[in-house]
């Protein structure tokens, strides 16, 4: 392989994924598995490709590296024909993870990740300096290089299908449910480690699932498809939990949607309440006065120490007297941080069965209050969240349009 | 037999008598001579050294045979694997092969190559292309398709996938193939004298031998013997060629 072809597919950054009209229909059968597909991914994305099973989307997306041929149509990546690459040297520049992994039994994990670099004839210096950087980038410990795949946990071979995947530093990369066969611990934390390695990488990302958690946690952007990879929604996570385009991606993305909404946001993307602060010492009838205040909408004062972090609500009788007492009456409850998921922000206020939880900051400084009311109110409010999104592009369904304008 | 004792030094045959009468006493007869001795210790270590040349020859006729009925049955089993219709008349093919009864080989062979070593080389490399197709289409069939499917994506042509992934993960299968093929071709090629291609058969098929045994064990064991190396040689050589194998069974996760 000449050295400049090596260094061509090494660059790095990421393309475009464009679906001109791609069809993909198998012998003379009279339906097509996907049926002018016509899809826009843009560079740096994670596009979910999610339905139920037969719908066409692993098709899809097998189409992209030609895995798949192409029936008619085309598939442009940053703005090229796929049709005119050889599908061998095409298949290098793309990243390839699938469920079962496909690692080589008989290659170590380290020959296993260096499969691309050494089909395209890289040195062993850069290949050995690769491999290293791949298993720190994955979180796998170095040692493992010389493990064979049987010697791994599932997980951690996943990690290396991942790691072997960006070998390269592929622009794009395709995962065809990458993290289906991992057990569901695992699973979230493959999840947000790769979310947090894209957040690095900013890869295109083509990842087919037809787990509707897993498109809205995972996707940028999702494409629900129903039979021969007709797309039922193209939009953002929360535009699709809040705006289903129509009865099918209502059905598919579930009678939950409404709690859904609340694993997209964190504590502090929401506007909090606030509950007057009473530092010990200080004088009960100012905190008395604060409370009766019209913008505090908190019942209780909640008691902090110097460094403004909360010790616990303050009672009637603990306002009794002249000063602020040093302990409060009442139990702090759950204690929620602003990076806290709404979702499970939720769950820590059912469990301590409070109305109130105190949100601090990273430094555990009160930054405001959280109520199951907020929170209600938020689920009641499509438009607050849609505003929320800036990268809702897609129109809405006509009929969702009128409803929303008539809550305004 | 009396070759044997003829070329045997006159000193050596001096000493085996001496003790061959110190330590049997009341024996009147060398073992020989009696009918009803299955193992005769005096005789054997006297005429070891005639069955020196056969066992050779012997040798000979199995690694050659294996390692051409092993060329074909390879190629065969890729041309099966890329052309998949094929893989059933192959077998087919290779197991008509197999059934032919090998004395019954031999003459068939007899007016076209005559009488000699050709003619055995022949027929056992063809008892091994059975055995040997088998196995290799096994290992094949067995690559994992994930592991097929993921050297597809990364974009390794399909010789690539075959040299790199699917051979490589076949050999126990074809190393398998090959010790089967090995001991039995072993059994088989002491049958390569009735195609006048010498061997052990030359001691184990004569008349003599019926009232008189010993050559016939003898001859056995050197074949058995000869089968164990040569499959301890091959067992060793797949151990080192696939330490992917020994990792798996050493793995604690």
């Amino acid at each position: 392989m000449p050295a400049a072809e090596a260094t061509k597919q090494s660059q790095g950054g990421a393309s475009s994924v464009v679906y001109q009209g791609a069809t993909k229909r198998y012998g003379h059968s009279s339906a097509p598995a996907v049926d002018h597909l016509d899809l826009e991914v843009e560079a740096g994305e994670i596009c979910v490709l999610v339905g139920p099973s037969g719908c066409g989307k692993t098709t899809s997306m097998r189409m992209v590296n030609r895995m798949v041929e192409l029936t008619e149509g085309d598939i442009l990546i940053g703005g090229e024909s796929v049709k005119k690459r050889d599908a061998a040297r095409l298949r290098r520049e793309i990243g390839y993870v699938i469920q079962q992994v496909g690692l080589f039994p008989h290659r170590t994990i380290t020959q296993n990740i260096a499969t691309v670099p050494q089909l395209l004839g890289w040195d062993k210096e850069r290949v050995r300096a690769r491999t290293a950087e791949l298993l720190a980038l994955v979180g796998l410990d170095p040692e493992l290089g010389d493990r064979f795949p049987v010697q791994l946990s599932g997980g951690q071979q996943q990690r290396v299908g991942v790691a072997r995947a960006l070998a390269v530093d592929p622009p794009v990369m395709l995962m065809d449910e990458p993290f289906g066969a991992i057990d569901p611990i695992n699973r979230e934390r493959l999840q947000n480690e790769f979310l947090r390695l894209q957040a690095e990488i900013r890869k295109t990302v083509l990842f087919v699932t037809h787990d509707i958690d897993e498109a809205i946690k995972m996707g940028d952007r999702i494409a629900i498809m129903k039979q021969h990879g007709r797309v039922e929604q193209y939009a953002t996570p929360s535009e699709i939990l809040i705006t289903p385009a129509n009865e099918f991606v209502e059905d598919f993305v579930g009678s939950d949607r409404a709690l859904k909404r609340l694993s997209l946001m964190r504590v502090g993307d929401i506007s909090l309440w606030r509950a007057p602060n009473a530092r010990p010492g200080q004088s009960t009838a100012e905190v008395r006065a604060e409370l009766e205040r019209p913008d505090v909408e908190v019942p209780y004062a909640l008691l902090v120490d110097e460094r403004e972090r909360p010790q616990g609500w303050l009672t009637k009788r603990d306002l009794s007297g002249d000063t602020v007492p040093a302990t409060a009456d009442a139990p702090l409850g759950p204690v929620l941080e602003t990076s806290d998921v709404m979702r499970d922000a939720l769950a820590d206020l059912l469990q301590g069965e409070s109305m109130y939880a105190p949100v601090v900051d990273h430094n555990g400084r009160i930054a405001g209050i959280l109520s199951i009311e907020i929170i209600s109110e938020f689920l009641n409010s499509p438009v607050a969240a849609t505003e929320e999104q800036s990268a809702v592009e897609r129109p809405l369904a006509p009929d969702r349009a009128s409803e929303i304008a008539a809550d305004e | 037999m009396n070759s044997g004792l003829l070329g045997m030094p006159l000193a050596a045959v001096g000493e085996v008598g001496e003790g061959f009468f110190k330590h049997r006493t009341g024996a009147t007869l060398p073992c020989q001579a009696r009918p009803a001795h299955l193992f005769c210790w005096d005789w054997a270590t006297e005429h070891i050294n005639r069955f020196g040349t056969p066992a050779l020859q012997q040798f000979e006729l199995v690694v050659i045979s294996v390692l051409i009925g092993f060329a074909i049955a390879f190629i065969l089993a890729l041309i099966a694997h890329r052309f998949k219709p094929l893989q059933f008349p192959l077998l087919a093919g290779t197991g008509v092969l197999f059934a032919i009864p090998s004395i019954a080989f031999f003459m068939l062979l007899l007016p076209i190559t005559g009488r000699g070593r050709e003619t055995a080389i022949i027929a056992l490399s063809a008892y091994t292309l059975q055995i040997i197709y088998r196995n290799v289409m096994q290992g094949l069939n067995n690559v994992p398709d994930s592991a097929k499917d993921a050297a597809r994506g990364m974009g390794l042509t399909e010789r690539q996938i075959l040299w790199k992934v699917e051979l490589p993960l076949a050999i126990p299968e074809i190393v398998g193939g090959i010790r089967i093929a090995t001991v039995s071709t072993v059994a088989i090629a002491t049958l390569a004298v009735f195609a006048n291609a010498g061997g052990l058969g030359s001691q184990i098929y004569s008349s003599s031998n019926l009232v008189f045994p010993t050559a016939i064990i003898i001859a056995g064991a050197i074949a058995i013997l000869m089968a164990f190396a040569i499959d301890l040689v091959l067992l060793t050589a797949q151990r080192f060629a696939t330490p992917w194998r020994r990792a798996a069974s050493e793995a604690v996760p």
